[in-house]
């Protein structure tokens, strides 16, 4: 057994010598440990290592098929995430021990902290002291099996799985039920504490999802059509609009669900104009060749960057929300246009990997389809914080979209009005959030880029924070941004429009002297190269495109994307709907579309005076109104109005 | 967005153990991660009848001798008399004897310059940079004392300056300081109550008003114990935090548990911190035999 001994080397050392050893199949034992975190957070090989002493937050996170053995206490997140494999701990573990874990058998021999196998997803989590509270919060699957007492609202918003306690159930969760325990699955248990040499006698009380809160009580029911030009159109008072949304809300008795943007203006990009008159030469079709466009991003700590042909990505947008063809078509035209794409929530396909060549790979809260693999062939990691089309909230995921073959990649019962978590286990605050970044990191080896998406609402705080936390870049997401679904409400008030997020990310790093320590990818709303030019003067370092992407593709903008019977083929789980979507053609409509912005973005730049579009300043731009002039600190000029639509019109 | 720490020796007599100011180093070395802008410590030293140590921060320059001069000004209308000062880093500290109005004085004190810490026994060392950092400038592990609080900071909605760093001082009242990691929610309601009641505040920093809450309780003759129990209905918000008074140190986490605390107890020490990372510092090799305090608990240790 090959010795690693913590007081001698660093964790990110101690780690890197585990997986070798995990590649020669050697077992490893760890001395010194002195409740380090991360340790052995990323092994994918069998075999065992075991901990002399305690362990920090994270031990055996990230890991696939080994077995750890920890002498003494782990602190939070132990097992995070494991797909399989063994844990067991001598002592206590701290909160949210088997967060995640997405088949794994861990023993926790003493007691275990609050919160313990959150969002799990599968295996087994046996504690043979006392939980402590909410335990079993928010499971989609597996057990937990509590020898001592339950804790408080245990079980509290189960959506599935089984929790099994010997000792006293304290009080139950919102949507929990004691039920009656099936005698084989007592013999389950059994067989699982002989196995474990776990001693026991007594019997269990079985909790369990009581069925209450996993769907909605009525269903969204599909709206007349009503595209999006005339649902946000400028109508009279009682217009059709709001006629639709009070027949639905007296349909339904609730806050309605919907997909696609807001609808209610706000300044924008279009409220800014570049400050000398421009006029982009039509003719030249190979202008983009005399701009430089190629950009670099999430390099700066040392990560391999993504390679942009232009400041450009493809916003996150998850498989679930769209198909699986239209995340391949939107792969595809990624990988021609030299761009990078990101899975959104999800989890990531083999069909989504293979099309496109950049791919980032996002965690959220539900950990819904997150896994050690899947980080290891993605091309960057982003932790997703929210979004500005919902600040605050969670995804949802209507259960007519919740199939089978969906619900498996997720780790998650079929069928469910799916509201994901809107918060991450394990980060609470800034100062657990440097420490997931760090298990990120470890887990794959420092090379990838970490990025977090931020959903624009106190953005002044939010960044500075991203930036102390050692991420790579800031997805910044205004409240023009849209979504597959979420409440109407939120959709059209909460958040912070585009222009002012990116005012506010740009004052903040400048107030703590870091506008060099992180870069910012815009999006919310952008819909060509000519705001990507503007946000670029603004300061961005990239923007990207979701809307613009999916409407490139097909969308008509029915906005119906939560009822799950696109008519496109593009947000539906149906596969008769999907079968007519065209990947192939569509990947081609995606990529022209993209490079429609290559060239707007470098006939601006180019026409503005310039080589390189990193020379683009707030100095190119001016206000064409009031509030726009307030937002942003630009002159105010309205006079340039009428430049500005000529070349909106030629340019586009 | 911090760590905390804290720790108590408690034998007396020959042969203690007293490197408070060490410990806390140490400690706070190992939860960095958890702060790296700013580092303090609270540290109680040996008391002299009738004595007060000050401590303020007053810059450098032309500007420190301006602060100097406005505080000895009210020092002297107060009838303190200067027994000792010195100038360390960007900070004044003087020891005065004194026999009147504390609350008086310190409200003074604070309109003529920035205080940081008051008290016969207690005295705050606070700075941006790490544990190692503030040691450097400040020699903390010099101090030694039965025990001591600290904190690392990672700043983020105020700046980064030394006066927004922990522990603060319950300003006011001599010898109290405490040690936070969270937010106070309801912070503007509990300050304004305060505020009617003509507490004074030194800072817009939620912390200060954990300590001036303790501090209030305390001098209403309630035990330090009974007002950690009330603090956790009174307070709305996250917290772990740790408090310490010339004789006690003690400890409350609210009933959410997002903020973490373990904490490692022998005959001899009582030590409390963030992390278990931190508490293994001190033992270094050792499985310790932790515990982690349950939500909405609190306790008080006495040397």
């Amino acid at each position: 057994m090959a010795q690693i001994d913590l007081s001698r080397i660093s964790v990110r050392e101690g780690n890197e010598l585990i997986r070798k050893y995990g590649e020669a199949g050697e077992n490893v034992e760890v001395l010194n440990p002195d409740a380090r975190h991360h340790i052995g957070v990323g092994l994918t090989a069998p075999i065992t290592v075991k901990v002399r002493g305690s362990a920090g937050y994270f031990c055996a996170g990230l890991t696939d098929g080994a077995r750890f053995e920890i002498d003494n206490n782990v602190g939070w997140g132990l097992g995070d995430n494991i797909y399989k494999g063994t844990v067991v701990v001598g002592g206590n573990a701290g909160a949210i021990a088997g967060v995640a874990i997405r088949g794994a058998e861990i023993i926790v021999k003493g007691n275990m902290g609050s919160r313990s196998g959150q969002v799990m997803k599968a295996g087994t989590l046996l504690c043979c002291g006392n939980a402590n509270f909410m335990a079993g919060y928010m499971m989609y699957g597996g057990r937990i099996i509590i020898l001592g007492d339950s804790g408080e609202r245990v079980g509290e918003d189960m959506s599935a799985g089984d929790i099994y306690v010997a000792g006293k159930v304290q009080s139950l969760g919102s949507d929990a039920q004691l039920i009656d325990l099936p005698g084989e699955e007592l013999d389950d248990i059994l067989a699982f504490l002989d196995k474990h040499k776990i001693p026991f006698n007594g019997t269990f009380q079985k909790v369990a999802n009581a069925g209450t809160k996993l769907r909605y009580g009525t269903a969204e029911p599909q709206m007349r059509s009503l595209p999006f030009f005339s649902f946000s159109g400028k109508s009279d008072y009682w217009n059709s609009k709001v006629q639709e949304d009070i027949h639905i809300k007296s349909q339904i008795g609730r806050y309605r669900i919907r997909g696609y943007g807001g609808a209610r203006p706000l300044p924008h990009m279009t409220d800014l104009a570049f400050r000398k008159p421009i006029r982009p030469d039509l003719a030249d079709a190979e202008i983009a060749k005399k701009v430089n466009l190629y950009t670099e991003i999430g390099g700066i700590h040392g990560a391999q960057p993504l390679k942009l042909s232009m400041p450009v990505m493809v916003a996150p947008m998850s498989y679930g929300a769209l198909s699986a063809s239209t995340k391949r078509a939107i792969g595809l035209a990624s990988t021609l246009s030299g761009i990078a794409e990101n899975t959104g929530e999800g989890g990531m396909s083999d069909a989504q990997r293979n099309a496109a060549k950049q791919l980032i790979f996002q965690c959220l809260g539900g950990r819904l389809g997150w896994n050690i693999h899947d980080m290891k062939r993605a091309d960057g990691l982003e932790i997703y914080i929210s979004q500005g089309a919902k600040p605050g909230l969670g995804g949802q995921l209507m259960a007519k979209k919740v199939t089978p073959q969906l619900a498996k990649i997720r780790g998650i019962p079929s069928g469910i009005d799916l509201r994901s978590p809107s918060r991450h286990p394990d980060i609470l605050g800034a100062d657990d959030l440097v420490i997931k970044v760090e298990e990120f990191r470890e887990a794959t080896g420092y090379k990838l880029p970490v990025s977090v998406k931020l959903g624009a609402g106190r953005v002044r705080d939010d960044i500075k924070i991203a930036t102390k936390d050692g991420f790579d870049f800031v997805e910044l997401d205004g409240m023009q941004g849209s979504t597959g679904a979420g409440a109407a409400e939120v959709l059209e008030y909460v958040g912070i429009p585009t222009l002012a997020a990116i005012i506010e990310a740009i004052e903040a790093l400048e107030e703590i002297h870091a506008r060099d320590k992180i870069q910012l990818v815009l999006m919310g709303g952008l819909r060509d190269g000519i705001d990507a030019v503007k946000a670029m003067c603004l300061g961005a370092d990239a923007v990207a495109f979701g809307t613009a992407t999916i409407v490139a593709g097909g969308c008509i903008a029915c906005m119906q994307c939560h009822i799950g019977q696109c008519v496109t083929g593009i947000a539906t789980q149906d596969p008769e709907h999907e079968k007519r979507y065209k990947p192939d053609i569509e990947s081609r409509n995606i990529h022209r579309f993209f490079e429609s912005v290559r060239w707007q973005m470098a006939a601006i730049t180019n026409a503005l005076g310039y080589d390189d579009v990193r020379k683009l300043s707030r100095d190119d731009l001016v206000a064409l109104t009031p509030e726009a002039a307030a937002i942003t600190g630009l002159p105010y000029e309205p006079e340039h109005r009428d430049e500005t639509d000529a070349i909106a019109i030629k340019a586009s | 967005m911090c760590g905390i720490a804290g720790i108590m020796f408690k034998k007396t007599g020959d042969g203690r153990n007293t490197s408070t100011g060490q410990a806390l180093i140490d400690m706070l070395d190992g939860c960095q991660h958890r702060g790296p802008d700013s580092t303090g410590f609270a540290l109680y030293g040996d008391t002299h009848q009738g004595h007060l140590k000050l401590r303020f921060f007053v810059g450098s320059g032309d500007e420190a001798d301006k602060a100097i001069a406005r505080i000895k000004d009210v020092l002297s209308a107060n009838s303190a008399s200067i027994d000792d000062e010195e100038t360390i880093g960007n900070n004044y500290r003087v020891v005065v004897t004194f026999s009147g109005d504390l609350q008086k004085l310190a409200y003074e004190l604070e309109h003529a310059a920035k205080v940081i810490s008051i008290g016969s026994s207690l005295e705050i060392i606070k700075d941006v940079g790490t544990a190692h950092d503030v040691d450097h400038t400040y020699h903390v592990q010099n101090f030694t004392g039965t025990h001591g609080l600290g904190h690392v900071r990672l700043a983020t909605e105020s700046d980064v300056k030394p006066e927004a760093a922990h522990p603060f001082w319950a300003t006011g009242f001599a010898d109290i300081a405490i040690v936070h990691n969270g937010q106070i929610t309801n912070y503007w309601k509990m300050r304004r109550r305060l505020e009617q009641r003509g507490f004074e505040f030194n800072t817009d920093n939620d912390s200060e008003l954990i300590a001036v809450y303790l501090a209030d309780k305390l001098s209403q003759g309630i035990a330090l114990e009974d007002a950690l129990k009330t603090s956790i209905d009174d307070l709305d918000g996250t917290f772990s935090f740790l408090v310490s008074t010339k004789d006690e140190i003690g400890y409350a986490k609210d009933r959410l548990a997002v903020k973490p605390m373990v904490m490692y107890e022998t005959d001899d020490m009582i030590a409390i911190a963030s992390e278990e990372v931190s508490l293994n510092k001190l033992f270094p090799g050792k499985a310790l035999n932790t515990t982690e305090p349950a939500p909405g608990t609190y306790r008080t240790w006495h040397r």
